[in-house]
């Protein structure tokens, strides 16, 4: 028990976190965006895994940030083909979401074979790039605590630290600028919005085109800093229980982050865990995140069913 | 002219999407094979090659037809339930338990499997439903999360309890013979399988069409508030719901454990087809009688794309442009807007004619959506 503490307090594992949480949190507010404006995305998945590919192809033969502007394009353009399949066509937006999905899950796999000459597995023949380490070594000099903090903060990616950044701009564009305003009226009520002279349709292909911009910065981290290069169905859920911390998060930028950090956790300690406990068996370390995900899932049903309850109460108690 | 039924319709629109998806394929097909003429012929004429691929298609065709049935009574109480993976796993658990135990010597293993395996499933179709019913927590979420976890325990059972002691192997020790289902055909895969696939098609038929149950389950995916007004039980409906359909996801499961395919436990052995069941129930309208047709056609492709990956440079995973191309455009109802425009006598739409088959629609509303009270 102790081993477990010493580890799990230690600035290793929290740059372990970070690093776990990272992809999952950019899907997560892909999710978010997408969720707030009324159309549930549950392509997030097939996003990441596309964006990751793309971003691996890409980098093999442009500078890495080419590679990452690629696969946020590939997101983009699977974001358009749900708002035109769905606002367009009518189709359901589930349906189209599940849509995208097989046809990222076969199609990256049969793009990976064209791309490395047949191997259906691995990338390994592509000489992918990698987003840069941001080096924050002047923290060592700060006394006491340095050490431990440059082991939990130095070396994350670029785009980690633009995550933190991403997290308060969709704060801000969610609650402080007209265009967030709009989104989340669409979202909470379409009729009323469009009465006062929204168009749902244009606020919902906005949010899932952002949508699949930021699932695809998830799956490009993925595949260009936690691990370099992609391995089919490398995502294996993440998208998923991306939609479980928007769930958990409260639909709010701060909640999500929360949320993805706790199920970062999760996962982190799904690494570190069958190194000090060889008994406990991997398969059932590997399904921590999909349990926690369910708990929480119930966990913020149930209260928001209470809030919702109190509120009609008061509404009830006030005619 | 004269004014098309509904039904012309949707064939139409289902095979135009067919069509659609197909010449894409070729075009892909054309632009990165070397050997094109090697990839069409084993996608489009390869099952129909041998009475060992002929068999391979229909034993897929009867899994497909359990999947996409198990699908189809959730998406028709309008719930996106996609648990079936899950019960498939933990349903064959079960029954290959049964196979195992010393049950497995006599021809009782086969029924009692298929029971284990209906009960089993259907436990784990009753957890996301009374989750739904009670909280109202998302049910696409959930069932995703049970899928992955029943994975996971599926693994570790087999590997740390039922595959040979100290072996490591992911997998059990063979069956004995009579808890195998026996072939109809000999030396192919036509099985017992493809007899239980199609009571289950009849039985569920009954169950939607000519049963109490069955109506207030569609009355339930029709309007959930109007089905409340009229008196039904709609969190009850969707607890029980669930769990039909979980039987069924169960069965699936004892239907792969103990076809003459695997005969044995195996991890990964449902291989994604309760996926494709997503694409059988949305191609067959859920309409449990037309879910075996779908299923035909799409076993066929299925199967013309493993021989394809097989005998050309194309690999089978192509399918899944031709899975997420037939999705889309069956569920784009507005996309054929077009078609009935250009007839002289428009066509009544579906939402305004309580005969017309149900609309591919299905969905868990928004993520925050509430339990129906």
């Amino acid at each position: 028990m102790t081993e477990l503490l010493t580890t799990i307090i230690s600035a290793t594992f929290f740059f372990a976190v970070i690093r776990t949480t990272v992809p999952l949190l950019l899907a997560a507010l892909g999710g978010l965006l997408a969720e707030l404006s009324g159309a549930l995305n549950v392509a997030l998945e097939g996003m990441m895994l596309s964006a990751a590919l793309t971003a691996v192809i890409v980098s093999a033969s442009y500078p890495w940030w080419i590679g990452l502007l690629a696969g946020v394009l590939a997101g983009m353009a699977l974001g358009a083909v749900m708002a035109l399949f769905h606002l367009r066509f009518g189709a359901d937006v589930v349906l189209v979401g599940f849509a995208i999905n097989l046809m990222a899950a076969g199609g990256t796999v049969f793009i990976l074979a064209q791309a490395t000459g047949g191997d259906r597995g691995t990338s390994l023949a592509l000489p992918s790039k990698s987003i840069p380490r941001l080096s924050l070594s002047w923290l060592g000099a700060i006394p006491g605590v340095g050490g431990t903090l440059e082991a939990a903060l130095s070396g994350h990616s670029y785009l980690t630290w633009a995550t933190v950044i991403l997290v308060a701009g969709i704060w801000f564009m969610l609650y402080q600028t007209a265009t967030g305003l709009r989104l989340r009226a669409v979202g909470e009520y379409a009729p009323a919005a469009a009465a006062a002279g929204i168009s749902p349709d244009q606020m919902r292909a906005l949010g899932l085109i952002l949508s699949g911009a930021l699932a695809a910065l998830g799956g490009v981290q993925l595949a260009m800093f936690n691990y370099i290069g992609f391995t089919r169905d490398m995502t294996a859920g993440r998208g998923f229980i991306a939609l479980g911390a928007v769930l958990l998060g409260a639909r709010r930028p701060g909640g999500v982050a929360i949320a993805a950090l706790l199920f970062g956790a999760f996962e982190a300690l799904a690494i570190v865990l069958p190194a000090l406990y060889t008994s406990i068996p991997g398969e059932l370390i590997h399904s921590i995140p999909f349990v926690v995900t369910l708990v929480a899932l119930v966990i913020y049903a149930r209260r928001a069913q209470l809030l919702t309850r109190r509120r009609v109460a008061g509404v009830e108690g006030a005619t | 002219m004269s004014r098309w039924p509904e039904w012309a319709f949707e064939v139409l629109r289902t095979v135009l999407a067919l069509v659609v998806a197909l010449i894409i394929t070729f075009i892909i097909v054309l632009v990165v094979s070397a050997e094109p003429g090697e990839a069409f012929a084993a996608l489009l004429g390869g099952p129909l090659g041998s009475p060992r691929t002929i068999g391979v298609w229909l034993d897929d065709v009867a899994k497909l037809t359990l999947a996409g049935l198990a699908l189809s009574l959730v998406f028709q109480a309008r719930l996106f339930a996609l648990g079936a993976q899950g019960q498939a796993y933990l349903g064959g658990l079960a029954a290959g338990v049964i196979a195992l135990s010393s049950l497995g010597q006599s021809w009782l293993s086969i029924p009692l499997g298929l029971v284990a395996a209906a009960v089993t499933g259907a436990a784990y179709g009753w957890i996301p439903g009374i989750i739904k019913a009670r909280f109202g927590a998302n049910e696409i979420v959930s069932t995703l999360m049970l899928n992955y976890i029943a994975i996971d325990v599926f693994a570790w059972l087999i590997r740390t309890r039922i595959s040979p002691p100290g072996s490591g192997l992911t997998r059990s020790d063979p069956f004995p013979e009579s808890a195998v289902y026996p072939t109809l055909i000999p030396r192919t895969r036509i099985d017992l399988g493809i007899v239980i696939a199609i009571i289950a098609v009849i039985a569920i038929w009954f169950y939607l069409y000519r049963t109490k149950r069955g109506f207030e389950l569609r009355m339930v995916g029709f309007n959930p508030r109007f089905a409340e007004y009229a008196g039904i039980n709609v969190p009850r409906t969707i607890v029980r719901t669930m769990a039909v359909s979980g039987a069924i996801g169960g069965i699936l499961g004892a239907v792969f454990v103990q076809g003459s395919a695997y005969g044995e436990l195996a991890v990964g052995f449902e291989g994604l087809i309760t996926f494709e069941g997503i694409l059988v129930a949305i191609v067959a309208r859920n309409r449990p009688l037309i879910v075996p047709v779908a299923a035909l056609f799409y076993g066929y492709l299925r199967q013309g794309a493993v021989l394809m990956g097989l005998r050309s440079d194309v690999p089978t995973e192509m399918i899944g442009i031709i899975q997420g191309v037939v999705i889309l455009l069956v569920a784009s109802a507005g996309l054929y807007g077009w078609l009935r425009a250009s007839q002289a006598n428009r066509a009544p739409d579906t939402d305004s004619d309580p005969d017309a088959p149900q609309p591919p629609i299905i969905g868990g509303g928004p993520l925050t959506e509430q339990a129906v009270r």
